[in-house]
Protein backbone atom coordinates (compact mmCIF):
# COMPACT_ATOMS: atom_id res chain seq x y z
CA UNK A 1 0.00 0.00 0.00
CA UNK A 2 1.33 3.56 -1.07
CA UNK A 3 1.29 6.60 1.45
CA UNK A 4 0.66 10.25 1.00
CA UNK A 5 3.14 12.19 0.51
CA UNK A 6 3.20 15.56 2.62
CA UNK A 7 5.73 18.79 2.45
CA UNK A 8 5.99 19.80 6.30
CA UNK A 9 8.05 22.53 6.34
CA UNK A 10 10.39 24.43 3.28
CA UNK A 11 12.74 27.22 3.01
CA UNK A 12 14.81 29.48 0.94
CA UNK A 13 17.50 31.79 0.47
CA UNK A 14 17.86 33.48 -2.39
CA UNK A 15 17.51 36.77 -4.27
CA UNK A 16 14.46 37.68 -2.25
CA UNK A 17 14.45 37.99 1.49
CA UNK A 18 15.73 35.33 3.23
CA UNK A 19 14.20 32.39 5.37
CA UNK A 20 11.01 33.69 5.34
CA UNK A 21 8.05 34.83 3.07
CA UNK A 22 8.29 38.53 2.86
CA UNK A 23 8.26 38.10 -0.56
CA UNK A 24 4.40 37.37 -0.42
CA UNK A 25 3.77 40.94 0.47
CA UNK A 26 7.34 42.99 -0.26
CA UNK A 27 9.09 41.28 -2.88
CA UNK A 28 12.64 42.69 -3.86
CA UNK A 29 12.34 43.97 -8.05
CA UNK A 30 15.24 43.45 -9.88
CA UNK A 31 16.19 45.45 -12.93
CA UNK A 32 19.91 43.75 -13.54
CA UNK A 33 20.12 40.62 -15.42
CA UNK A 34 22.16 39.22 -13.01
CA UNK A 35 21.62 38.82 -9.31
CA UNK A 36 23.31 37.28 -6.09
CA UNK A 37 21.14 35.54 -3.34
CA UNK A 38 20.34 38.01 -0.13
CA UNK A 39 22.66 36.33 2.50
CA UNK A 40 21.50 36.52 6.22
CA UNK A 41 23.77 37.25 8.37
CA UNK A 42 24.89 33.73 8.75
CA UNK A 43 27.11 34.93 12.33
CA UNK A 44 23.84 34.98 14.15
CA UNK A 45 22.86 31.15 12.82
CA UNK A 46 25.85 29.45 12.37
CA UNK A 47 28.83 28.33 15.11
CA UNK A 48 31.96 30.34 13.61
CA UNK A 49 34.04 26.69 13.78
CA UNK A 50 31.91 25.27 11.20
CA UNK A 51 31.16 28.49 9.14
CA UNK A 52 34.66 29.47 8.49
CA UNK A 53 35.53 26.98 5.69
CA UNK A 54 32.14 26.69 3.93
CA UNK A 55 31.48 28.58 0.71
CA UNK A 56 28.22 30.69 -0.06
CA UNK A 57 26.43 27.80 -1.47
CA UNK A 58 27.34 25.20 1.38
CA UNK A 59 26.07 27.90 4.34
CA UNK A 60 23.34 28.10 2.51
CA UNK A 61 22.94 24.63 2.41
CA UNK A 62 23.44 24.28 5.65
CA UNK A 63 21.51 27.08 7.35
CA UNK A 64 17.74 26.16 5.24
CA UNK A 65 18.27 22.68 5.96
CA UNK A 66 19.08 23.47 9.65
CA UNK A 67 15.68 25.79 9.16
CA UNK A 68 13.39 23.16 8.02
CA UNK A 69 14.48 20.63 10.51
CA UNK A 70 13.70 22.52 13.19
CA UNK A 71 10.48 23.81 11.96
CA UNK A 72 9.41 20.34 10.83
CA UNK A 73 10.57 18.92 14.48
CA UNK A 74 12.32 16.05 12.30
CA UNK A 75 16.08 16.40 13.60
CA UNK A 76 17.32 13.35 11.63
CA UNK A 77 15.14 12.57 8.36
CA UNK A 78 15.61 8.99 7.21
CA UNK A 79 16.87 10.31 3.54
CA UNK A 80 18.77 13.62 2.30
CA UNK A 81 18.04 13.88 -1.45
CA UNK A 82 19.73 17.33 -3.18
CA UNK A 83 19.27 18.53 -6.61
CA UNK A 84 21.93 20.79 -7.79
CA UNK A 85 22.75 21.83 -11.61
CA UNK A 86 26.44 23.22 -10.96
CA UNK A 87 27.19 22.34 -6.93
CA UNK A 88 29.64 24.06 -5.45
CA UNK A 89 30.80 26.06 -8.68
CA UNK A 90 32.69 29.11 -6.37
CA UNK A 91 34.78 27.32 -4.58
CA UNK A 92 35.45 24.68 -8.31
CA UNK A 93 36.68 27.73 -9.92
CA UNK A 94 38.74 28.98 -6.85
CA UNK A 95 40.50 25.53 -7.08
CA UNK A 96 40.88 25.49 -10.94
CA UNK A 97 41.93 29.30 -10.34
CA UNK A 98 44.78 28.02 -7.84
CA UNK A 99 45.64 24.99 -10.05
CA UNK A 100 46.57 27.01 -13.49
CA UNK A 101 48.00 29.70 -11.25
CA UNK A 102 50.29 27.79 -8.83
CA UNK A 103 51.35 25.64 -11.57
CA UNK A 104 49.43 22.65 -9.92
CA UNK A 105 51.22 22.52 -6.89
CA UNK A 106 50.14 23.75 -3.58
CA UNK A 107 46.37 23.20 -3.91
CA UNK A 108 44.23 24.29 -1.05
CA UNK A 109 42.35 20.69 0.70
CA UNK A 110 39.20 22.66 1.46
CA UNK A 111 38.56 24.10 -1.85
CA UNK A 112 39.52 20.39 -3.34
CA UNK A 113 37.13 18.75 -0.79
CA UNK A 114 34.13 21.67 -2.06
CA UNK A 115 34.58 21.38 -5.43
CA UNK A 116 32.14 18.20 -5.82
CA UNK A 117 28.32 18.20 -6.33
CA UNK A 118 27.75 16.10 -3.78
CA UNK A 119 29.61 17.52 -0.98
CA UNK A 120 26.24 19.56 -0.67
CA UNK A 121 24.29 16.70 0.57
CA UNK A 122 26.99 15.24 2.43
CA UNK A 123 27.83 18.52 4.54
CA UNK A 124 23.57 18.49 5.64
CA UNK A 125 23.94 14.65 6.96
CA UNK A 126 26.93 15.54 8.87
CA UNK A 127 25.08 18.11 10.49
CA UNK A 128 22.22 15.84 10.93
CA UNK A 129 24.20 13.23 11.82
CA UNK A 130 22.06 11.48 9.47
CA UNK A 131 23.63 7.99 8.00
CA UNK A 132 20.63 6.75 6.02
CA UNK A 133 20.18 7.31 2.09
CA UNK A 134 22.39 10.32 0.56
CA UNK A 135 21.58 11.14 -3.25
CA UNK A 136 22.67 14.38 -5.14
CA UNK A 137 21.02 14.76 -8.71
CA UNK A 138 23.26 17.05 -10.75
CA UNK A 139 21.29 17.07 -13.83
CA UNK A 140 21.79 20.63 -15.08
CA UNK A 141 17.56 21.94 -15.11
CA UNK A 142 16.02 18.55 -13.60
CA UNK A 143 18.33 18.03 -11.18
CA UNK A 144 15.39 19.20 -8.67
CA UNK A 145 12.80 17.49 -9.90
CA UNK A 146 15.40 14.32 -10.20
CA UNK A 147 16.36 14.25 -6.37
CA UNK A 148 12.37 15.41 -5.67
CA UNK A 149 11.15 12.58 -7.57
CA UNK A 150 13.29 9.94 -5.96
CA UNK A 151 12.19 11.76 -2.66
CA UNK A 152 8.46 10.98 -3.69
CA UNK A 153 9.26 7.79 -4.63
CA UNK A 154 10.78 6.92 -1.42
CA UNK A 155 7.90 8.03 0.73
CA UNK A 156 4.99 6.55 -1.17
CA UNK A 157 6.61 3.15 -1.33
CA UNK A 158 7.38 3.26 2.27
CA UNK A 159 11.06 2.86 2.03
CA UNK A 160 11.62 6.41 3.86
CA UNK A 161 9.34 8.14 6.39
CA UNK A 162 11.16 11.41 6.21
CA UNK A 163 13.17 12.87 3.71
CA UNK A 164 14.92 16.02 3.82
CA UNK A 165 14.97 17.28 -0.18
CA UNK A 166 17.69 20.21 -1.26
CA UNK A 167 17.74 22.30 -4.32
CA UNK A 168 21.31 24.70 -4.21
CA UNK A 169 22.68 26.56 -7.06
CA UNK A 170 25.34 29.49 -6.96
CA UNK A 171 25.60 31.87 -9.54
CA UNK A 172 29.10 32.91 -10.33
CA UNK A 173 29.86 36.44 -12.10
CA UNK A 174 32.27 34.17 -14.56
CA UNK A 175 29.61 31.28 -15.01
CA UNK A 176 27.37 34.17 -15.47
CA UNK A 177 29.49 35.52 -18.09
CA UNK A 178 29.50 32.02 -20.16
CA UNK A 179 25.70 31.94 -19.76
CA UNK A 180 24.87 35.09 -21.73
CA UNK A 181 27.63 34.71 -24.29
CA UNK A 182 25.70 31.34 -25.43
CA UNK A 183 22.57 33.34 -25.41
CA UNK A 184 20.78 31.77 -22.25
CA UNK A 185 20.47 34.46 -19.90
CA UNK A 186 21.19 38.14 -19.33
CA UNK A 187 19.44 39.46 -22.39
CA UNK A 188 16.13 40.33 -22.22
CA UNK A 189 14.62 43.05 -20.14
CA UNK A 190 12.32 41.63 -17.11
CA UNK A 191 14.30 38.27 -16.59
CA UNK A 192 17.43 37.84 -14.36
CA UNK A 193 19.92 35.07 -13.38
CA UNK A 194 19.47 34.67 -9.47
CA UNK A 195 20.66 31.92 -6.94
CA UNK A 196 18.43 29.18 -5.65
CA UNK A 197 19.00 27.97 -1.40
CA UNK A 198 15.85 25.70 -0.49
CA UNK A 199 15.25 22.86 1.49
CA UNK A 200 12.01 21.53 2.13
CA UNK A 201 11.09 18.05 4.16
CA UNK A 202 9.16 15.51 2.79
CA UNK A 203 6.82 13.28 5.63
CA UNK A 204 4.09 10.64 4.45
CA UNK A 205 1.73 12.65 7.80
CA UNK A 206 -0.64 15.38 6.65
CA UNK A 207 -0.61 16.57 10.70
CA UNK A 208 1.11 20.04 10.44
CA UNK A 209 1.80 19.74 6.81
CA UNK A 210 2.19 22.71 4.56
CA UNK A 211 0.23 20.73 1.32
CA UNK A 212 0.53 17.55 -0.25
CA UNK A 213 2.57 16.48 -2.94
CA UNK A 214 0.51 14.27 -5.40
CA UNK A 215 3.15 13.49 -8.49
CA UNK A 216 6.28 14.41 -10.17
CA UNK A 217 6.81 13.74 -14.01
CA UNK A 218 9.66 14.24 -16.03
CA UNK A 219 10.32 14.33 -19.10
CA UNK A 220 12.92 14.77 -22.28
CA UNK A 221 11.43 16.64 -25.20
CA UNK A 222 8.33 15.24 -25.02
CA UNK A 223 5.27 15.84 -27.74
CA UNK A 224 2.29 17.67 -26.97
CA UNK A 225 0.56 14.68 -26.76
CA UNK A 226 3.13 13.34 -24.31
CA UNK A 227 2.40 16.15 -22.04
CA UNK A 228 -1.18 15.67 -22.05
CA UNK A 229 -0.61 11.78 -21.05
CA UNK A 230 1.80 12.91 -18.32
CA UNK A 231 -0.78 15.48 -17.08
CA UNK A 232 -3.45 13.22 -17.36
CA UNK A 233 -1.58 10.61 -15.16
CA UNK A 234 -1.63 13.45 -12.20
CA UNK A 235 -4.89 14.40 -12.14
CA UNK A 236 -7.80 15.56 -14.26
CA UNK A 237 -6.91 18.97 -15.63
CA UNK A 238 -10.38 20.62 -13.86
CA UNK A 239 -9.01 20.08 -10.97
CA UNK A 240 -6.26 22.27 -11.19
CA UNK A 241 -6.70 25.41 -10.06
CA UNK A 242 -3.68 27.15 -10.76
CA UNK A 243 -1.13 26.82 -13.32
CA UNK A 244 2.58 27.92 -11.84
CA UNK A 245 5.04 28.12 -15.13
CA UNK A 246 8.73 28.96 -15.47
CA UNK A 247 9.21 32.11 -17.77
CA UNK A 248 12.05 33.63 -16.81
CA UNK A 249 11.88 36.99 -19.65
CA UNK A 250 13.94 35.48 -21.90
CA UNK A 251 11.86 35.11 -25.11
CA UNK A 252 14.11 31.74 -26.40
CA UNK A 253 12.36 30.56 -23.09
CA UNK A 254 8.80 31.74 -23.20
CA UNK A 255 8.16 31.27 -26.94
CA UNK A 256 7.14 27.84 -25.57
CA UNK A 257 5.49 28.67 -22.65
CA UNK A 258 3.41 30.51 -24.81
CA UNK A 259 2.59 28.10 -27.22
CA UNK A 260 2.02 25.18 -24.79
CA UNK A 261 0.38 26.86 -22.10
CA UNK A 262 -3.21 27.55 -23.96
CA UNK A 263 -3.11 23.94 -25.35
CA UNK A 264 -2.76 22.22 -21.78
CA UNK A 265 -4.13 24.26 -19.60
CA UNK A 266 -6.89 26.12 -21.17
CA UNK A 267 -8.46 28.72 -19.23
CA UNK A 268 -6.06 27.87 -16.42
CA UNK A 269 -4.95 30.82 -13.83
CA UNK A 270 -1.11 31.25 -14.69
CA UNK A 271 1.20 32.02 -12.13
CA UNK A 272 5.44 32.79 -12.20
CA UNK A 273 7.93 32.55 -9.79
CA UNK A 274 11.04 33.81 -11.90
CA UNK A 275 10.63 37.09 -11.50
CA UNK A 276 11.20 36.87 -7.71
CA UNK A 277 14.01 34.18 -7.95
CA UNK A 278 15.31 34.71 -10.98
CA UNK A 279 16.40 31.67 -13.43
CA UNK A 280 19.03 28.41 -12.10
CA UNK A 281 19.36 24.85 -12.88
CA UNK A 282 17.53 24.52 -9.86
CA UNK A 283 14.80 27.61 -9.74
CA UNK A 284 12.15 24.78 -9.76
CA UNK A 285 12.55 24.20 -6.48
CA UNK A 286 11.63 27.57 -5.27
CA UNK A 287 8.58 27.36 -7.58
CA UNK A 288 7.79 24.31 -5.45
CA UNK A 289 8.27 25.98 -2.21
CA UNK A 290 6.25 29.01 -3.41
CA UNK A 291 3.57 26.57 -4.69
CA UNK A 292 3.55 25.06 -1.02
CA UNK A 293 3.41 28.55 0.71
CA UNK A 294 0.40 29.82 -1.46
CA UNK A 295 -1.36 26.45 -0.48
CA UNK A 296 -0.60 26.82 3.31
CA UNK A 297 -1.64 30.54 2.93
CA UNK A 298 -4.31 30.28 1.04
CA UNK A 299 -3.66 33.27 -0.94
CA UNK A 300 -2.17 34.57 -4.20
CA UNK A 301 0.03 37.83 -3.74
CA UNK A 302 -0.88 39.83 -7.26
CA UNK A 303 2.27 40.28 -8.71
CA UNK A 304 2.49 36.19 -9.32
CA UNK A 305 -0.17 36.33 -11.82
CA UNK A 306 1.86 35.30 -15.28
CA UNK A 307 -1.26 37.32 -17.39
CA UNK A 308 -2.40 40.99 -16.57
CA UNK A 309 -5.45 41.23 -16.59
CA UNK A 310 -6.88 38.42 -14.00
CA UNK A 311 -5.36 39.14 -10.85
CA UNK A 312 -7.18 36.58 -8.30
CA UNK A 313 -7.73 32.68 -8.28
CA UNK A 314 -11.70 32.88 -8.50
CA UNK A 315 -12.47 29.73 -6.43
CA UNK A 316 -10.05 28.02 -3.40
CA UNK A 317 -6.49 26.97 -4.28
CA UNK A 318 -6.90 23.20 -3.96
CA UNK A 319 -4.57 22.16 -6.39
CA UNK A 320 -1.35 23.86 -7.66
CA UNK A 321 0.94 22.36 -11.26
CA UNK A 322 4.21 23.68 -11.48
CA UNK A 323 5.27 23.23 -15.04
CA UNK A 324 8.75 23.97 -16.26
CA UNK A 325 10.84 23.86 -19.16
CA UNK A 326 14.85 23.62 -19.35
CA UNK A 327 15.66 24.86 -22.93
CA UNK A 328 12.77 23.21 -24.37
CA UNK A 329 14.65 19.69 -23.95
CA UNK A 330 13.46 18.73 -20.11
CA UNK A 331 10.17 19.34 -19.12
CA UNK A 332 8.83 18.84 -15.94
CA UNK A 333 5.63 18.94 -14.29
CA UNK A 334 4.68 18.84 -10.19
CA UNK A 335 1.17 18.74 -8.89
CA UNK A 336 0.66 20.52 -5.41
CA UNK A 337 -2.57 19.56 -3.48
CA UNK A 338 -3.86 21.39 -0.01
CA UNK A 339 -4.23 19.40 3.00
CA UNK A 340 -7.47 18.00 3.42
CA UNK A 341 -9.02 18.76 0.24
CA UNK B 1 58.09 40.60 19.11
CA UNK B 2 59.45 38.01 16.79
CA UNK B 3 58.59 39.18 13.32
CA UNK B 4 58.38 35.42 11.87
CA UNK B 5 55.73 34.37 14.81
CA UNK B 6 53.82 37.40 13.84
CA UNK B 7 53.87 36.60 10.01
CA UNK B 8 53.34 32.85 10.44
CA UNK B 9 50.48 34.19 12.84
CA UNK B 10 48.78 36.14 10.11
CA UNK B 11 49.52 33.45 7.35
CA UNK B 12 47.26 31.10 9.54
CA UNK B 13 44.51 32.96 10.31
CA UNK B 14 44.39 34.06 6.49
CA UNK B 15 44.60 30.57 5.39
CA UNK B 16 42.47 29.04 7.86
CA UNK B 17 39.89 31.70 7.12
CA UNK B 18 39.40 32.67 10.89
CA UNK B 19 37.48 35.38 10.88
CA UNK B 20 37.08 36.24 14.29
CA UNK B 21 40.77 35.74 15.30
CA UNK B 22 43.61 38.40 15.12
CA UNK B 23 47.36 37.59 15.54
CA UNK B 24 47.10 38.82 19.47
CA UNK B 25 44.64 35.99 19.74
CA UNK B 26 47.03 33.47 19.40
CA UNK B 27 49.57 33.29 21.96
CA UNK B 28 53.51 31.95 21.26
CA UNK B 29 52.74 28.63 22.86
CA UNK B 30 49.10 27.64 22.75
CA UNK B 31 48.30 25.08 21.36
CA UNK B 32 46.99 24.77 17.38
CA UNK B 33 45.18 21.69 17.66
CA UNK B 34 42.51 20.61 20.23
CA UNK B 35 42.42 22.91 22.48
CA UNK B 36 43.40 26.75 22.26
CA UNK B 37 42.16 27.83 17.97
CA UNK B 38 40.49 24.25 17.93
CA UNK B 39 42.19 23.23 14.85
CA UNK B 40 40.88 19.80 12.73
CA UNK B 41 42.58 17.48 10.42
CA UNK B 42 41.53 19.36 7.64
CA UNK B 43 43.78 22.49 8.90
CA UNK B 44 46.46 20.36 9.38
CA UNK B 45 46.39 19.89 5.64
CA UNK B 46 46.06 23.59 5.15
CA UNK B 47 49.38 24.40 7.44
CA UNK B 48 51.50 21.70 5.48
CA UNK B 49 50.29 23.31 2.11
CA UNK B 50 51.12 26.56 3.73
CA UNK B 51 55.03 25.20 4.73
CA UNK B 52 55.86 24.16 1.53
CA UNK B 53 53.98 27.25 -0.74
CA UNK B 54 55.55 29.90 1.75
CA UNK B 55 58.67 28.24 3.42
CA UNK B 56 59.52 25.75 0.55
CA UNK B 57 59.57 23.30 3.26
CA UNK B 58 57.87 19.68 2.12
CA UNK B 59 56.73 17.28 4.68
CA UNK B 60 56.76 14.23 3.83
CA UNK B 61 55.77 12.63 6.57
CA UNK B 62 52.30 13.91 8.10
CA UNK B 63 52.78 12.17 11.00
CA UNK B 64 55.47 14.95 11.71
CA UNK B 65 53.08 17.47 11.63
CA UNK B 66 51.99 16.52 14.97
CA UNK B 67 54.46 17.70 16.60
CA UNK B 68 55.39 20.69 14.57
CA UNK B 69 52.18 22.22 14.73
CA UNK B 70 52.11 22.12 18.55
CA UNK B 71 52.32 26.39 18.57
CA UNK B 72 53.74 28.40 16.31
CA UNK B 73 56.47 28.96 18.58
CA UNK B 74 57.45 25.54 17.76
CA UNK B 75 56.24 26.09 13.81
CA UNK B 76 58.39 29.04 13.46
CA UNK B 77 61.64 27.13 15.01
CA UNK B 78 61.32 24.59 12.62
CA UNK B 79 60.66 26.82 9.40
CA UNK B 80 64.08 29.18 10.84
CA UNK B 81 66.02 25.82 10.71
CA UNK B 82 64.73 24.55 7.56
CA UNK B 83 62.93 26.84 5.46
CA UNK B 84 64.45 27.24 1.34
CA UNK B 85 62.67 30.81 0.70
Amino acid sequence: MTKEVYIRAACQISTQHPLGEVWMDSPVHYNEPYARAIDPDYKQFLEPNVARRLGKILKRALLTSRQVREESGIACPDAIITGTGLGCIENTGIFLEALTREGEAFLKPTYFMQSTHNTISSLVAIDARCHGYNATYAHKGVSFECALLDAFLQVKKGEANTVLVGAHDEMTPDYFLLLKRAGYLGHAPGGFSGETAMSMMLNNREEDAACRLDGVEIAYRPGREELQDLLARLCPLDEIDAVMIGTNGNPANDKLYAEVCPELFPGKQLLRYKHLFGESYTAPGLGAYAASILLRQQRVPAHLFANTREKEVTRALKRVLLYNHFEGKNHSLILLSACGK
Amino acid sequence: MDELIVNLKKEIIEVLNLEEVKPEDIADDAPLFGEGLGLDSIDALELIVLMEKNYGIKLTDPSQGRELFKSTRVMADYIRENRKK
